[in-house]
């Protein structure tokens, strides 16, 4: 009898083992965990770029399918098209080609993926500046990603700063709606939202900003759509300026039928003036710095919106400002749960991050809401991913990299970027951020995989022939699973 | 002698006639000493303008060597024989797997060698190049000078073809020494509107510029010129020339249509500005046989 009990005691966890796995992969599944992939391919293991200011779309009919950018010039050519990332294996490995309208490098690059007019090899919507004599604006458009054709330019202008791209499947056609701040609209109203109702053709700008501002608004205009064409704009309100600080409110616009009628984004008005736009928080002092000031880091305009895609009422904003006194940097984070009607009175709980930038939120199906950001601690960048199921009373914070800050010493500026990215696609929280690209496994706690020659041992990065390349910024896409 | 064989997108409709008449001008460059200039005019041309040459053979054709590449009946896959240029960034060796997209699929089979001129296309496990030409044999030939693995002309340096155009569309090309550094404000406008501020704000300066030769253009009043540049190492500006007090080089010039004021005062006097905006707009002077050749071409 006791051996017998010895027997089951060794045998049935095994037998349970073996049966969830083969549940597991009969299924053709397994479970997601967490991934962090250098986007640098192999065939460019020479490269020592400051590869920052990372963002990713993702394909919606077909996640494989996926588009990251970052400041990466054009490998081999000063006149050739710059380039961006395509992956069609769910982010494991990455090519670079050369498909945007610009030449050799963008110095602005967001896009967005969408379903609505049935191209799962990738239908892309971006915005990207172009800086050469001016600093123009391309709306532009790719059918298929992986075809390696520069894409369509659509619309162009210039006179405008951070074009921030999101897109909805409508029918059978995109709606595209690009925040951008547009130095060319009259009264000091830049905050603008491009919106396309026909996949890109056609496109008509709106200001989002009905209030008096010191002559325009920060740079940073955020849109995120909700399924059901709910669309929510943040934005910096910026009511002064002395040249270091902005004293600005953070607001938030809605249009509750994907800005497809006469007035748009006029839904949310704010009870002290009755004016569109709902002032989330009021005259808050933001530090301006285009110069290192957070590390090598310029700080001045991180801003981040997202709405629950099942439920377009709860919706999370986040921001930095001059926070407590001795910080250089803080970030915040509200949430309204009444379509922006009304908002939390405070900071969510352990969202108040000191000396922190690159803020990024995503709400999954399920409602659990990711906040991305890269804190300077102890003289390193930290890389963290924070999810919560309760509006972040409780939480789990995945550190996915921790580098020194000193090293590579800046190219330019934005040293990591001016901005991040986060979203949710199925159990997963997808994105992308920049980092000290040093082979160090200390330095990515959860892991990570290497696609240009690297070697762990020696903590060296070396070319295709076995030469020494010197330590860069790389841009690294993750996957984090969402939490039940 | 090789032959070197390149063929224009448009030719590839007409490509037996286009084959023959190209094999004409062949036979004929041999029989004729005279014209074999030409053919080597042609492959220096392709020299500088391929950014990868290698030689190598054939393996697949109407496949691709990694994943992330379109494959096509126009893509072959070539083993690398030998690697004769290519960008410092770019791995590539004898032994690697190339995906060559070619002009004309039916003059490739496997086993073929050749040496292949081409344009960077996709890297990612491996590396996939358009062919602006090839030449059929065994072994690579030897590349011009000019065109031997030059990583530095590739990343930083412009190309002969990239500086003459570059000159062709300045206003003014001079040989000068910079005399004066000082910080330029943006007027106010006269609507009192405040300044627009973004991340990409150049932080415009001035540089007073003593003219010694002028390459291109007319004279220049009084020998001196102001050079409006941004300081600014912002991403939109890290490529355009900053300049510091007694640099001396070659500048590219053109009338300021930037900054949003075109004249500033010197000497009492309203004067035109200039910037010298373009990755490799200011040159060494070292560069000035180089530049006073491509604008005698």
């Amino acid at each position: 009898m006791r051996v017998l009990a010895e027997y089951w005691t060794r045998v049935l966890p095994l037998a349970v083992f073996v049966m969830l796995a083969g549940t597991l992969f009969a299924g053709g599944q397994s479970p997601p965990r967490t991934k962090v992939v250098d986007l640098i391919p192999a065939s460019l293991s020479g490269e020592t770029n400051q590869d920052s200011e990372p963002f990713l779309a993702v394909q919606a009919a077909n996640p494989h399918v996926m588009v990251a950018s970052a400041f990466t010039p054009n490998p081999i050519s000063n006149a050739g098209n710059a380039p961006v990332y395509v992956s069609e294996d769910g982010g494991n490995t990455w090519v670079l080609s050369a498909i945007t309208p610009v030449q050799r490098m963008t110095c602005d690059i967001t896009h967005a993926m969408s379903a609505g007019e049935n191209h799962p090899r990738g239908d892309l919507h971006a915005g990207t500046l172009a800086c050469a004599a001016s600093i123009t604006l391309d709306e532009s458009e790719s059918d298929d990603v992986s075809s390696s054709d520069v894409m369509k330019v659509q619309s162009s202008r210039t006179n405008v700063d951070q074009p921030f791209v999101r897109a909805l499947p409508f029918s059978n056609i995109d709606h595209v709606y690009v925040g951008l701040n547009d130095l060319g609209q009259s009264s000091g109203h830049t905050a603008t939202v491009d919106v396309s109702l026909d996949g890109g053709a056609t496109y008509k700008s709106y200001s989002i900003e009905s209030r008096k501002t010191m002559g325009q608004d920060g740079p940073s205009i955020r849109p995120a759509v909700a399924p059901d064409n709910t669309v929510y704009v943040a934005f910096f309100g910026w009511r002064k300026f002395n040249g270091s600080i902005a004293t600005s409110d953070v607001v938030v616009v809605r249009d509750d039928g994907g800005a497809t009628g006469p007035q748009p984004f006029q839904a949310l008005k704010d009870p002290s003036d009755k004016l569109p736009g709902r002032l989330v928080v009021k005259q808050v002092a933001i530090p301006w710095s285009n110069a290192p000031t957070l590390g090598q880091e310029r700080i001045g305009s991180t801003l981040s919106i997202a709405v629950d895609p099942n439920n377009s009422s709860t919706v999370y904003v986040g921001w930095a400002d001059r926070g407590r006194k001795g910080d250089i940097y803080t970030l915040h984070v509200r949430r309204s749960t009444d379509r922006g009607v009304t908002w939390s009175k405070s900071d969510l709980p352990h969202t108040t991050i000191s000396n922190a930038t690159n803020i990024a939120l995503a709400v999954a199906n399920n409602g659990v809401a990711g906040f991305l950001y890269q804190q300077l601690s102890g003289g390193r960048w930290v890389t963290h991913v924070v999810q919560s199921r309760d509006g972040f009373a409780t939480i789990q914070d995945t550190i996915l990299a921790s580098v020194p800050a000193d090293t590579p010493v800046a190219q330019f500026l934005p040293y990591l970027g001016d901005y991040d990215y986060l979203l949710a696609v199925g159990n997963e929280f997808r994105g992308v951020f920049s980092a000290n690209n040093t082979p160090d496994k200390a330095n990515f706690p959860q892991g990570v995989t290497y696609q240009r020659t690297a070697d762990f041992n020696t903590k060296t990065l070396t070319d295709g022939s076995g030469n020494p390349v010197a330590i860069s910024i790389d841009p690294f896409y993750f996957s984090v699973p969402v939490m039940p | 002698m090789k032959r070197v064989r390149t063929m224009t997108r448009e030719k590839e409709g007409g490509m037996n006639t286009s084959r023959f008449f190209l094999a004409g001008i062949l036979w004929m460059s041999l029989l004729s000493p005279g014209a074999l200039p030409q053919v080597t005019d042609n492959q220096a041309a392709l020299v500088k303008q391929s950014s990868i040459i290698f030689a190598g053979t054939v393996s697949h054709v109407a496949a691709t060597s990694f994943a992330g590449v379109p494959k096509s009946a126009r893509t072959i896959v070539v083993h690398v024989d030998s690697v004769l240029k290519k960008p410092a960034t770019v791995s590539l060796k004898s032994g690697d797997s190339v995906t060559v997209e070619v002009k004309d699929a039916s003059a490739f089979q496997e086993g073929a060698q050749a040496t292949f001129y081409t344009d960077g296309w996709i890297f990612g496990s491996g590396v996939a190049v358009k062919e602006l030409g090839h030449s059929l044999g065994a072994a690579g030939e030897p590349v011009p000078a000019a065109g031997k693995n030059a990583p530095g002309q590739m990343q930083g340096q412009l190309s002969d073809q990239q500086l003459k155009d570059r000159m062709n569309e300045s206003d003014f090309v001079v040989v000068g020494r910079v005399t004066d550094v000082h910080k330029w404000n943006v007027p106010k406008t006269k609507s009192g509107a405040p300044l627009h501020v973004t991340e990409h704000d150049p932080d415009w300066h001035e540089a007073v510029v003593t003219v010694e030769s002028v390459l291109k253009g007319g004279q220049v009043k009084g020998n001196k010129v102001i050079v409006r540049f941004p300081q600014r190492n912002d991403v939109a500006w890290v490529n355009s020339p900053k300049f510091a007090k007694d640099q001396k080089g070659i500048f590219c010039l053109n009338r300021d249509k930037t900054s949003g004021a075109p004249t500033a005062k010197m000497g009492g006097k309203q004067v035109n500005v200039y910037t010298c905006l373009g990755h490799g707009d200011a040159l060494p002077l070292s560069e000035e046989a180089r530049v006073r050749s491509l604008l005698k071409k």
